[in-house]
């Protein structure tokens, strides 16, 4: 008699839980929706005028909080601290994925940057929570203006995203480059002391330094972004300028553990310099002012 | 047979030359044999090319052939004390401590540098010779150390430290700490100078004399624990010793170059079917190979993956294991 009656609420659970689930679906279909390629090539279904967006990287919510409408943004990752006022919406943890946060935040769009959100998370997220994924990729200082764009399009809002571009294309046509006598300054940029990592060649740093009239000192073209270099290398490549921690700190860091590299140009002639850190590794509309701030090492 | 062995050895040591003089060529900097000649004889410090052989290079091959000989030397002794083909320097628990303390350095769960002291390798050692403590303990009963006992107790306790390993890489935030933690577990030689290198010199040198003494009663470890015993070896004395000596040339070893794998536990094999299986001189044999072998491997990977290298214990498993399987098939080796 229980087993009957217990079986009896089971299936009516069951039902209402399938019908649940099945009801879900009419929604989605009300929604009008527009097909856009990404920068990875990717088609994307994506609503026609997107309400709650947000970013699974932090480049990415900078490029969002300069064209969107601030109200639309519905979340950050635990990474994403820049403007200021971001740090109000709420957090979604994109390592490891956070899906449920997801599901509760709702967000009709995710903006993300190649390298930073893994294809398998975009398919989960397109497929199980039927959130579309839109990718942008940035190699050059270019692609940012275009990307600012995109967004603009995207959500509606072309004239927001000119302005913003034109001010920022202003704004970097007045940085002239610096005037040497010589060769083009060579410029090497350190993440990491133990291995020594550097940026790369295909990197947004060696756009930024054209600028500037300043190369990366590093020419050859790694299947790595941000190679690991031997001290040797480094000796060869002598750059005139190296960007790492303080001049204090890479005295007692750096230099300490590699006292081989005192040899090199940069050190020999104090010019070592401390960048800050999300700029130089951020591809946002920070980029100008990155810029700005490389040329004051340059100079 | 002698001859045979001496043609061999007389191979092995041209071989070393060989690569070792490969070894000093491979670079960023194109150098020719009459500079490599002109910077090992006539050293110019102002000169880039010599600079960079005799700071750079020479310490490296250095390190690789310090710390292939030690893992080769530890892993020959580790597998005459527990009687087991199975065994390498790692058992202790050395490479997963050294791992743990590094990453846990690098990670910024303790402090990286000291005023302008750089301290992964200073925890590394650490924790290398803390966990071995741990394992060793786990391992003792009644005043005596229970090989079989040890051996379990080691790869759990290996087990969990690379599991919190593990916990540390993911936590981590930056990818650089990730991959630097990587080349940790995997070994690299990298970060070579000549201020690092008496340590395991030293240590090694030490104890190959030691155990030119202890030579007989190796060989007669190989027999099991109790007809040595029977046969005048006092059992619990030569582990004793091997343990410590052991525990400091793998110790020194992880803490410079991280756990670089196979090494310790193919070599040895290597050694003893080619010179035989109580042949005198295999010790010190087998730290020669497996030092050559490491210095092989680091050319190897420097050439494969220039400038920087592929981390070491990846060459080591490539290049190492299908060679050892080689000889398990072709040979009619059996290791007791």
């Amino acid at each position: 008699m229980f087993v009957k009656k217990l079986f009896y609420f089971f299936s009516i659970f069951l039902a209402s839980l399938f019908y649940a689930c099945q009801s879900k679906q009419p929604q989605e279909k009300q929604i009008n929706s527009v097909t856009v390629t990404d920068d990875l090539g990717r088609k994307v279904k994506i609503p026609a005028n997107p309400k709650r967006i947000m970013a699974l990287a932090p480049s990415a919510t900078e490029m969002l909080y300069a064209v969107a409408d601030e109200k639309t943004i519905i979340g950050r990752t635990q990474n994403c601290d820049f403007p200021e006022k971001v740090k109000k919406k709420p957090v979604v943890n994109n390592y490891p994925m956070d899906y449920e946060q997801l599901v509760l935040l709702k967000p009709d769009l995710i903006f993300t940057v190649e390298g930073i959100t893994p294809a398998e998370v975009a398919a989960k997220l397109e497929r199980d929570l039927h959130i579309p994924v839109y990718y942008q990729k940035y190699e050059k200082v270019q692609d940012i203006f275009k990307g600012l764009t995109n967004i603009g399009k995207i959500l509606g809002r072309e004239e927001r995203a000119k302005q913003v571009v034109d001010s920022l294309k202003n704004e970097l046509a007045q940085i002239q480059p610096v005037k040497t006598s010589n060769a083009k300054p060579q410029v090497l940029a350190i993440t990491w002391n133990d291995p020594i990592y550097v940026y790369g060649q295909n990197t947004l740093f060696t756009d930024k330094l054209r600028f500037l009239g300043a190369e990366n000192a590093v020419k050859e073209v790694f299947a790595q972004s941000y190679p690991a270099l031997t001290r040797e290398y480094i000796l060869k490549l002598n750059p005139d300028i190296i960007i790492g921690a303080e001049p204090e700190k890479m005295e007692t860091t750096f230099f300490k553990q590699y006292p081989e590299l005192k040899k090199v140009k940069a050190y020999q002639q104090k010019k070592i310099f401390k960048a800050t850190d999300d700029l130089m590794a951020r591809p946002s509309p920070r980029v100008v002012a990155s810029i700005k701030e490389l040329k004051n090492f340059i100079k | 047979m002698i001859n045979r062995r001496i043609l061999y050895f007389s191979f092995a040591l041209l071989l070393l030359v060989g690569l070792i003089t490969l070894g000093l060529k491979v670079g960023s900097f194109k150098a020719d044999f009459y500079q490599l000649k002109a910077a090992l004889f006539a050293y110019n410090p102002d000169d880039q090319v010599h600079f960079a052989i005799v700071q750079l290079r020479l310490p490296r091959l250095l390190l690789a052939l310090l710390v292939g000989g030690s893992l080769a030397f530890s892993g020959y002794l580790m597998q005459a004390m527990v009687n087991n083909a199975l065994a390498d320097p790692f058992i202790l628990g050395t490479a997963s401590g050294a791992s743990l303390g590094a990453s846990l350095s690098i990670s910024g769960v303790l402090a990286t540098t000291w005023g302008s002291f750089y301290l992964p390798p200073i925890f590394a050692l650490a924790g290398a010779f803390g966990v071995t403590l741990i394992v060793i303990a786990l391992g003792y009963r009644k005043g005596q150390i229970i090989p079989a006992q040890m051996l379990l107790a080691g790869i759990a306790v290996g087990s969990l430290l690379t599991a919190m390993v593990s916990l540390f890489t993911f936590l981590s935030d930056s990818e650089s700490a990730v991959r630097s933690i990587l080349f940790w577990s995997m070994g690299d030689f990298g970060r070579a100078n000549w201020n690092l290198l008496p340590y395991p010199t030293v240590a090694l040198a030490l104890a190959l004399l030691l155990f030119l003494f202890l030579q007989k009663e190796l060989n007669i470890l190989l027999l099991g624990a109790e007809r040595a015993g029977t046969l005048g070896v006092r059992v619990a004395r030569t582990r004793w010793i091997i343990l410590a000596t052991v525990s400091v040339a793998t110790g020194f070893s992880v803490a410079l170059a991280g756990s670089v794998g196979f090494v310790g536990l193919i070599v040895p094999h290597v050694t003893r079917s080619i010179f035989g299986l109580t042949y005198k001189w295999n010790l010190f044999l087998c730290t020669l190979i497996g030092g050559g072998f490491m210095v092989g491997c680091d050319i190897l990977s420097r050439l494969l993956y220039p400038p920087a290298g592929l981390p070491i214990g990846i060459i080591t498993s490539f290049f190492g294991v299908p060679f050892f399987v080689y000889l398990l098939l072709k040979k009619s080796y059996k290791f007791n």
